[in-house]
C-alpha cells in the first residue's frame, strides 16, 4: 500500500532525523535559557532568525560558506546572549524586590513576546521582509537507496554532533551539573555554593550560540524571513513540555519525534497541514501537562 | 454537647508517603479542640481534607452528620467551613475591605450586595483590630496583619466551623496574648467551633478544650490539656523516652 | 464626596467619545468614518477581552480566534441565512467554542495559559486554511453587503455592549468572585467562590462580542482572507491597548484605545512596521516600568496631590 511504502521509506526517515536534529539544537538552548532565568523566552525563535540572516550574508556577501560561518555565528550569538545577560537581565534581577521578581515572572512572556515583535519588525525594516534562501551544497548524494542533499546531510551531522556534545557535557561535567541544578531549584544551587551568576551568563552564551547556530544551518536549507523565528520557538516549546525541563536526554527523543510527526504528518496528508500538526502538538502538549514544565514538587 | 464534626477513620497517602492513617476523633459544637504533633506528623493535611482541598485515600469527614468528602472547597466553604492557610494567601491588591468581602459574600454568610457585605464587616474589623487598614491593599500589611486577615476572612465567610493553622506562628509573646483574647471573644460572641493548629505550647493549653495529639500520621493521644501534658506517649514524642 | 471630580471628567470624556463617534457618520468623509469605525471595533475587542482577563488575571494572546471564527462564519453563511441571523449566530458558536475548549485550556496557568492560548487561536488559523484549501476555495468575497453607516452602527452597538458588559461585571458579585481567583486562586474557592465555573464563565462571555465584530467587519471588508481575520496581531493589540490603559474596569481599556488606536490610523497606512515595532516596545515598556498603565499614573498623581 502506498501509505506503508510512504511510512518506511528512508527518504522520509532522512527527512525526520534532520528536523528533529534542528528542534533538537533549538530545544537545548531554550532549556539552558528559559531553565536558568525561568521566564518564558518566546523570543529564542527570533536567535535562529538572525543567525539565519548572518549565515546568508556571509554567503552571498563574502562567498563564505555556511559550514565556516557556523561557529562564527554561534559564538557571536553566544556573545550576544551574554551582552544581553550582563547589560539586562543581571541588573533586572538584582534590582527587583521579590514582589516585582515574582510579578516579572507572570509578565515574562508578554515583556519577551514585545521584544520579539520588536526584533521581527526591526529585521523586517531592516532587511525586507521577503523571504531569503540561497543554494548551497544542494547536490544530491546517494547512500544506500536513500538520496539526500548535501546540506541537509551537513545540517544533520553538524546539529546532532553539537546536541550530544552539550548534552554529554551537561550530563558528566561538573560545570554541566551546577547548570542543571541551578534548572531543577536556584536557591538551593546557591546554597550549595553554586556560582548562579556564572552558571547563568554560561547559560546564556550556549543558549544563543546555539540557536544561532541552527539558524545557520536552517538557511542552509530552505528559504526564510524575519518571521520565520517563531515556530521554531513553538518547536522548542513542545520538546521541553514533552521531554521535562532540564531534562536533554529526553528533549533529544521528543525533538526527534516531534520531526517524525511533522515529517510524516506532512507526508501523508499535505504540506498545508504541517502548522496544524505543529500546533496540533503545541497546544495538546500544554493540555496535557498543565502544571507546565517544572520537575514535580514533592507535595507538602 | 451535640457534634459538628467527626472524623472517622481518616487516611491520606501522597505516593508512597503516608501522611495520615486511621484518624478518628469528633469536635463538639462551640468547642477549641486544638491539633498539636510535630512538624510532619500531618496537622495541615487534615485540615487540607477537611476544606476540601484535597480528597482523603480512606475514611470519612462527617459535617453534622453529612459527609463531605468529595465536596469541593468552594461547597464545604458553603456549608460552614473555613480555613486559614499556614502561609498566608491574602488577596494582595483588594484592600482589606474588599478581601472580606469576598467571603462575606461567597461563604455560609451568603450576602449578595457588596455594600450589605460591607456592613456585616464592620464589627469584625474591630474585633480583629484592622480597623486602622481597613482601606489599605492586603499586600501592604505586616505578617501579623495579614495572619489577622486570614482568620478575619474565615469568620467573615459566616463559617461556624473554623479551621485555625498556626495563627500564632511567628508572633512576640504580647501579641499572642491579644490574639489568644481576640479568639476567645470571636469564639464566644459568635458561637464558633474552633479547631486548631498549634506549636505555641502555652496558646495551645490556655485555649483548648481537648487536644489530639498526631504523630507520623496517627493519633497517639486526646484528652484535656492537662492530661496531654501528663500522657507517658506525647512527652515521649516531644522530649525522648521516659522522662 | 471627593471622588466626585474625576467621576466628573470620566462621564465628560465618554459622553464625548461616544457623542463624536456617534455623530461621525453624518458629518464626515469616508476616511473618517473608517477611522470611527476601527476605534469602535478595537473599543469592542479590548473590553471583551478585559472581562476574562483583567478580571481573572488568565492572559488569553488568543482573544482573535472569536474574531476570526465569527468572519468566517458570516463569510461561510452568506446570503444563506439573513444577516440579522448570521451576526448573533457567530456570537453565539464562539460561546459554544469557548464553553467546549474552556475547561481544559482554563486549567493550564500564568505564562502557559498565555502561549496556549496563543498555539490554539494559531492552531484554529492553520486548520481553517487547511479546510479551505482541500476544498479548493482559494477566496472568498462577499457582493451586496451593507454600506458603510450600517456597518458603523452595528459596530456602535457592539461597542457599547462590550463596555455594558465590562461595566456590569465589574461591578458584580459575580466580578468580585473573579477578581478575588485573580488574586488567590486557591484562597478564593477556600471561601466559597466557585472558581472553575467562574473562569468557565468569563470565558465564554468574553468570546461572543469579538466574534460578532469580526462578523460585521467581514462584511466591511467584504474579501475574506484566512491569515487576516485570524491575524496574531490582532491579539496582541488588544493587549497592547488594555496594558496601556490599565486596570480592570471599562476605563483602562477607553484610554488605551483612544491613544493607541488614533496612533495606529497615523502609522498603519505610511509605516506598518514602524507601527508594529511601536506596539512590541509598549508592551514591553509597560509591563516593565508601569504595569498599573496609564490609570495607575493617573490613581498615583491623584493620592499625591493634596485633598481637594
Amino acid at each position: 500500500m502506498a501509505v506503508i511504502d510512504t511510512l518506511l521509506s528512508g527518504q522520509l526517515l532522512f527527512a525526520a532525523l534532520v528536523t528533529g536534529t534542528l528542534y533538537a539544537l533549538v530545544a537545548l538552548g531554550l532549556n539552558l535559557v528559559y531553565g536558568t532565568m525561568r521566564m518564558l523566552d518566546v523570543a529564542h525563535g527570533d536567535v535562529v532568525m538572525l543567525g539565519a540572516y548572518a549565515a546568508f550574508w556571509a554567503f552571498t556577501g563574502a562567498g563564505v560558506s555556511p559550514l565556516l560561518a557556523a561557529p562564527l555565528v554561534a559564538l557571536a550569538g553566544a556573545a550576544a546572549g551574554v551582552a544581553l545577560y550582563r547589560g539586562v537581565f543581571a541588573r533586572l534581577i538584582a534590582r527587583s524586590s521579590p514582589a516585582q521578581a515574582a510579578r516579572l515572572e507572570a509578565n515574562s512572556l508578554l515583556l519577551f513576546f514585545g521584544l520579539s515583535i520588536v526584533v521581527q519588525n526591526v529585521a523586517a525594516l531592516a532587511f525586507t521582509p521577503n523571504n531569503r534562501a540561497y543554494a548551497w551544497a544542494g547536490d544530491v548524494i546517494h547512500l544506500g537507496n536513500v538520496s539526500m542533499t548535501g546540506n541537509r546531510l551537513a545540517a544533520l551531522l553538524v546539529a546532532g554532533s553539537v546536541c550530544l556534545v552539550v548534552a554529554l557535557f551537561l550530563a558528566r561535567s561538573v560545570f554541566g551539573l551546577a547548570v542543571r541544578a541551578v534548572i531543577e531549584r536556584r536557591e538551593a544551587a546557591q546554597v550549595v555554593g553554586v556560582d548562579v551568576d556564572r552558571v547563568q551568563w554560561a547559560a546564556f552564551a550556549l543558549g544563543f550560540g546555539t540557536a544561532a547556530l541552527a539558524g545557520v544551518l536552517v538557511s542552509a536549507l530552505e528559504q526564510f524571513s524575519p518571521f520565520s523565528g517563531f515556530p521554531f520557538t513553538i518547536a522548542g516549546f513542545i520538546v521541553i513540555i514533552l521531554g521535562g525541563l532540564g531534562n536533554v536526554t529526553a528533549g533529544l527523543a521528543a525533538a526527534l519525534l516531534l520531526g517524525a510527526i511533522e515529517t510524516y504528518g506532512v507526508a501523508l496528508t499535505s504540506a498545508n497541514w504541517r502548522s496544524v500538526l505543529l500546533y496540533g502538538c503545541f497546544v495538546l502538549a500544554l493540555l496535557l501537562f498543565p502544571n507546565g514544565l517544572f520537575a514535580r514538587r514533592l507535595r507538602a | 454537647m451535640s457534634t459538628i464534626l467527626e472524623i472517622r477513620g481518616l487516611g491520606k497517602r501522597f505516593g508512597g508517603l503516608t501522611a495520615l492513617q486511621d484518624v478518628s476523633f469528633s469536635v463538639p459544637e462551640r468547642g477549641i479542640v486544638g491539633v498539636m504533633g510535630a512538624n510532619g506528623a500531618g496537622k495541615t493535611t487534615l485540615f487540607s481534607l477537611i476544606a476540601g482541598n484535597a480528597r482523603p485515600s480512606s475514611g470519612d469527614i462527617v459535617l453534622r452528620g453529612r459527609s463531605i468528602v468529595g465536596l469541593r472547597p468552594d461547597q464545604i466553604c458553603r456549608l460552614g467551613v473555613a480555613r486559614t492557610f499556614q502561609i498566608v494567601k491574602p488577596f494582595p491588591s483588594l484592600t482589606v475591605r474588599e478581601n472580606l468581602r469576598t467571603a462575606a459574600l461567597f461563604g455560609s454568610a451568603g450576602f449578595r450586595r457588596a455594600a450589605d457585605a460591607d456592613a456585616a464587616n464592620e464589627p469584625l474589623l474591630g474585633d480583629i483590630g484592622l480597623r486602622a487598614v481597613a482601606d489599605q491593599p492586603a499586600s501592604t500589611l505586616t505578617l501579623s496583619g495579614q495572619k489577622r486577615l486570614e482568620i478575619a476572612r474565615a469568620v467573615a465567610s459566616g463559617a461556624t466551623l473554623v479551621l485555625l493553622d498556626e495563627v500564632m506562628a511567628g508572633l512576640i509573646p504580647t501579641e499572642v496574648a491579644r490574639m489568644l483574647e481576640t479568639l476567645r471573644h470571636l469564639q464566644a460572641s459568635r458561637g464558633l467551633t474552633l479547631l486548631v493548629i498549634e506549636h505555641v505550647m502555652r496558646a495551645l493549653m490556655d485555649l483548648c478544650g481537648h487536644i489530639v495529639v498526631l504523630h507520623h500520621g496517627q493519633l497517639i493521644a486526646e484528652g484535656t490539656p492537662q492530661a496531654i501534658a501528663n500522657d507517658p506517649r506525647t512527652l515521649g514524642v516531644y522530649f525522648g523516652e521516659a522522662v | 464626596m471627593k471622588d466626585l471630580a474625576p467621576n466628573a471628567w470620566w462621564a465628560a470624556l465618554w459622553l464625548a467619545t461616544l457623542a463624536v463617534l456617534l455623530a461621525l457618520p453624518f458629518v464626515a468623509n469616508a476616511y473618517l468614518v473608517g477611522v470611527g469605525l476601527s476605534l469602535l471595533m478595537w473599543l469592542a475587542l479590548t473590553q471583551s477581552w478585559c472581562v476574562l482577563s483583567k478580571m481573572t488575571g488568565y492572559v488569553s494572546l488568543g482573544h482573535v480566534v472569536f474574531y476570526g471564527l465569527g468572519a468566517y462564519l458570516v463569510v461561510v453563511t452568506w446570503q444563506r441565512i439573513p444577516l440579522a441571523l448570521a451576526v448573533p449566530l457567530a456570537g453565539l458558536a464562539a460561546a459554544a467554542f469557548a464553553a467546549l475548549v474552556g475547561l481544559p485550556v482554563l486549567r493550564v496557568r500564568g505564562p502557559y495559559f498565555v502561549i496556549l492560548t496563543y498555539g490554539l487561536a494559531e492552531l484554529v488559523k492553520y486548520s481553517v486554511m487547511a479546510g479551505e484549501a482541500a476544498s479548493g476555495t482559494a477566496s472568498r468575497i462577499l457582493f451586496g453587503t451593507p454600506d458603510l453607516t450600517v456597518v458603523y452602527f452595528m459596530m456602535f452597538g457592539l461597542a457599547l455592549a462590550a463596555v455594558a458588559l465590562l461595566t456590569w461585571v465589574s461591578r458584580s458579585r459575580f466580578g468580585h468572585g473573579l477578581r478575588s481567583l485573580r488574586e488567590n486562586e486557591e484562597a478564593a474557592e477556600t471561601l466559597g467562590v466557585p472558581v472553575v465555573r467562574y473562569k468557565l464563565l468569563a470565558f465564554v462571555l468574553s468570546a461572543a462580542i469579538p466574534a460578532m465584530v469580526g462578523a460585521v467587519m467581514a462584511l466591511r471588508s467584504t474579501y475574506f482572507v484566512v491569515g487576516q481575520v485570524f491575524d496574531p496581531m490582532i491579539s496582541v493589540t488588544v493587549i497592547a491597548m488594555a496594558i496601556l490603559g490599565g486596570g480592570d474596569n471599562a476605563r483602562g481599556p477607553l484610554l488605551g484605545v483612544l491613544f493607541l488606536g488614533l496612533l495606529s490610523e497615523l502609522l498603519w497606512a505610511s509605516a506598518p512596521l514602524v507601527y508594529m515595532i511601536v506596539l512590541g516596545v509598549i508592551l514591553v515598556v509597560f509591563v516593565l516600568l508601569v504595569p498599573d498603565g496609564l490609570l495607575g499614573l493617573l490613581e498615583r498623581r491623584r493620592a499625591r496631590a493634596p485633598l481637594a
